[in-house]
């Protein structure tokens, strides 16, 4: 499950040429962007900028921009849960008439979403467990962006005993056996974040994460402070600290943004897989994998499968966008891969 | 090649090191003893914890049980677990042959069907079977594997034996009680039926990996130069597709099934956990939460070994097939 043993989700670029046995039989594609950049060199109507070029690459991708909408339907629902009219407390046993609790109900028109083993309503729980779980996966996602990017920026800027010392720091965080050592210090932070478990579960994620994009950063920054445009701005003065924020970062953050969004799936998946172990959010905060780890217990022993179905689902489709709007961002931020429908 | 292998072995060394002292330490300063379970024994004597404490040295200071515990690990002398008389070594050896058995059939099984597959969607791109293919890997990627686990075990084992009245699989455990007075085929039969959920449940996620991968590989390596010139030259396309492109395309797949082994070991924990597996994984989360850490320090320090060794395999065996790669 970790980042660097998950392979490249993108496929090999496709480079217009012909896959199947004959050479010729069909013409290279022409790609859109081409013509937009014709157009904007023939008539100088328009410059097309990188802006540009992006929502124009990114808009072709029709599942990344599916998967945008639903993700951010996902997070308005986590954002503004206390505004949704008829939403229950989600941590709230749920009594009838008679005073008895509402354990176990399928799904009805009263309860979409059925109730719990302790008579809890899920629909509420999905909702807020949302809040819990995007909350620790945006936090990791940040956590990693800024360590990874720092450390790795510093390692390729600077280079020397500096590049030396993180990478191999580097190399020790992603050679760790990921669940076993998150599961031990998933242990330990319990006890010391008591009740802020999404915080503590975000640091622990953030502080496993990052190699992979502190590599991919450095090799990034080690090109990059080699180019012209570089030696250019050096040459006219500039101090490092400008150099790295005005005119290399902007040219490495496509990568960062990328695996950044990625580590967002992955975060989701660990958090899940740790409250499954019973290291991760504890009830009755509810969050989607600790609330697909018991209702997956429910469905088994007692064929409640909208205790397990609901919250997994919200979770896979969560990760699943999550993943194509990496891969979608993949491709259009790259301006040297020429992109194909999808 | 030598010195590569050295200084390899040598960073592999100071990793699990590192992560030895780490884990030492977060189980350490981790709330609990391991004797409180003793403790709260009311026909236990103060008398007996304190000869309990000094003969498992918990009254030594940290990092003086630290060295005891390191010098005891290197000569293979695991000390004992906190919960019985068990040599901790013969616990953790015994327990992994079961997580081995586990994963082998399950990296048996992906490998046999996701390399065939990415090889075979690469061939078709664009095609149904290809969109479809890539639509599976990317939904098993985003499923985490216990939800997995369980779905197998609610289709395959509760709602087949309700609808065929057939026992098909079972979904606890490695054997079933009555194992030794079986026969050999009976045997046979029913290691199968305890195996095969746990190690798909594992292989599916694998699948997804492998056939992505390799139908990444093979694509480049249809793109090539020189399989442009083997197409030009007038090779059939099954000679150009067997001889030229799958030696090649399969190189890249070598290494990622060789990580994926250090970390299939490692998602043992969940697997195992849901299916009663009696492996590494479960000894390990029994042995946290008793904070029995003697168990687990052995159990952390074979995966972090069997991950570096692993790591290191992949590289060599990528070189092997890869005359262009050098080591320096």
């Amino acid at each position: 499950m970790t980042d660097e043993n998950r392979p490249d989700i993108e496929g090999a670029p496709d480079r217009g040429l012909p896959t199947e046995g004959a050479l010729l039989d069909t013409p290279p594609e022409t790609s859109l962007d081409f013509e937009a950049l014709d157009a904007a060199e023939g008539m100088a109507v328009e410059p097309v900028t990188q802006w540009k070029l992006f929502r124009t690459r990114f808009s072709r991708h029709r599942l990344a921009m599916l998967a945008a909408a639903v993700l951010a339907f996902m997070v308005l629902l986590a954002i503004f849960a206390d505004f949704i009219p008829g939403l229950r407390d989600p941590t709230q046993p749920i009594e009838n008439e008679a005073g008895q609790l509402m354990l176990r109900m399928a799904p009805n028109s009263e309860f979409w979403f059925g109730t719990d083993n302790i008579g809890q309503d899920q629909l509420s729980r999905v909702i807020y467990g949302g809040r819990t779980s995007l909350q620790v996966a945006g936090l990791t996602g940040f956590m990693v962006a800024s360590i990874g990017t720092t450390l790795g920026a510093i390692a390729g800027y600077y280079g020397g005993w500096i590049d030396n010392l993180i990478m191999r720091f580097t190399d020790l965080v992603l050679s760790l056996p990921l669940l076993p050592v998150a599961i031990v210090a998933a242990a330990w932070l319990r006890d010391a974040f008591e009740g802020k478990e999404a915080l503590s579960l975000a640091i622990l994620l953030g502080s496993l994460l990052w190699g992979t994009l502190a590599r991919i950063v450095r090799a990034e920054f080690l090109s990059l402070r080699e180019k012209e445009f570089v030696e250019a701005a050096r040459a006219a003065g500039a101090k490092d600290r400008r150099i790295i924020f005005r005119h290399v970062l902007p040219n490495a953050i496509s990568p960062i943004i990328v695996n950044a969004t990625l580590v967002i799936g992955v975060a989701i998946i660990l958090e899940a897989a740790l409250s499954f172990l019973g290291f991760g959010v504890r009830p009755p905060t509810p969050a989607w994998g600790q609330m697909a780890a018991e209702g997956g217990r429910l469905a088994v022993n007692a064929g409640a499968w909208w205790a397990l179905v609901f919250p997994s689902g919200a979770l896979i489709l969560t990760v699943l966008s999550v993943n194509f709007l990496g891969d979608g961002l993949r491709d259009a931020l790259d301006p040297t891969q020429t992109i194909e429908r999808k | 090649m030598f010195n590569y292998v050295i200084r390899r072995l040598v960073y592999g060394l100071i990793t699990v090191f590192a992560l030895s002292i780490i884990v030492f330490w977060l189980l350490q300063s981790t709330g609990g003893d391991p004797l409180d379970r003793l403790k709260a024994n009311p026909r236990i004597t103060q008398e007996t914890v304190r000869q309990m404490s000094e003969f498992y040295g918990l009254d030594q200071p940290v990092w003086r049980q630290y060295l005891t515990w390191l010098w005891g690990f290197v000569r293979l002398d695991w000390g004992r677990s906190f919960t019985g008389v068990d040599m901790v070594r013969d616990l953790v050896f015994e327990r992994l042959g079961g997580t081995l058995r586990l994963m082998m059939t399950a990296l048996g099984i992906a490998v046999l069907v996701g390399i065939p597959l990415g090889i075979y969607q690469a061939l078709k791109q664009y095609s149904f079977f290809d969109q479809a293919g890539t639509f599976f890997s990317f939904v098993t990627f985003s499923t985490p594997i216990f939800v997995l686990g369980m779905l197998l075990q609610i289709i395959f084992a509760l709602y087949l034996e309700k609808w065929t009245g057939v026992k098909f699989f079972w979904t606890s455990g490695m054997n079933s009680t009555n194992y030794s007075n079986l026969s050999f085929f009976a045997k046979i039969g029913d290691t199968l039926q305890h195996l095969v959920l746990p190690a798909l449940s594992i292989a599916l996620i694998s699948i997804a990996g492998y056939s992505r991968y390799q139908r990444a590989a093979m694509l480049e390596v249809m793109h090539s130069d020189y399989l442009r010139t083997a197409r030009a030259k007038g090779l059939s396309r099954r000679t150009v597709i067997t001889k030229h492109a799958l030696r090649n395309a399969l190189i890249p797949i070598v290494t990622l099934v060789s990580l994926d082994i250090a970390g299939v070991i490692g998602g043992a924990v969940i697997t195992e956990t849901i299916f009663g597996w009696p492996g590494i994984g479960r000894l390990y989360i029994d042995a946290i939460n008793l904070n029995n850490w003697p168990v687990v320090m052995a159990v952390v320090m074979s995966i972090a070994i069997m991950v570096v060794v692993m790591n290191l395999l992949a590289d060599l065996t990528y070189g092997w097939l890869d005359p262009r790669v050098r080591y320096d």
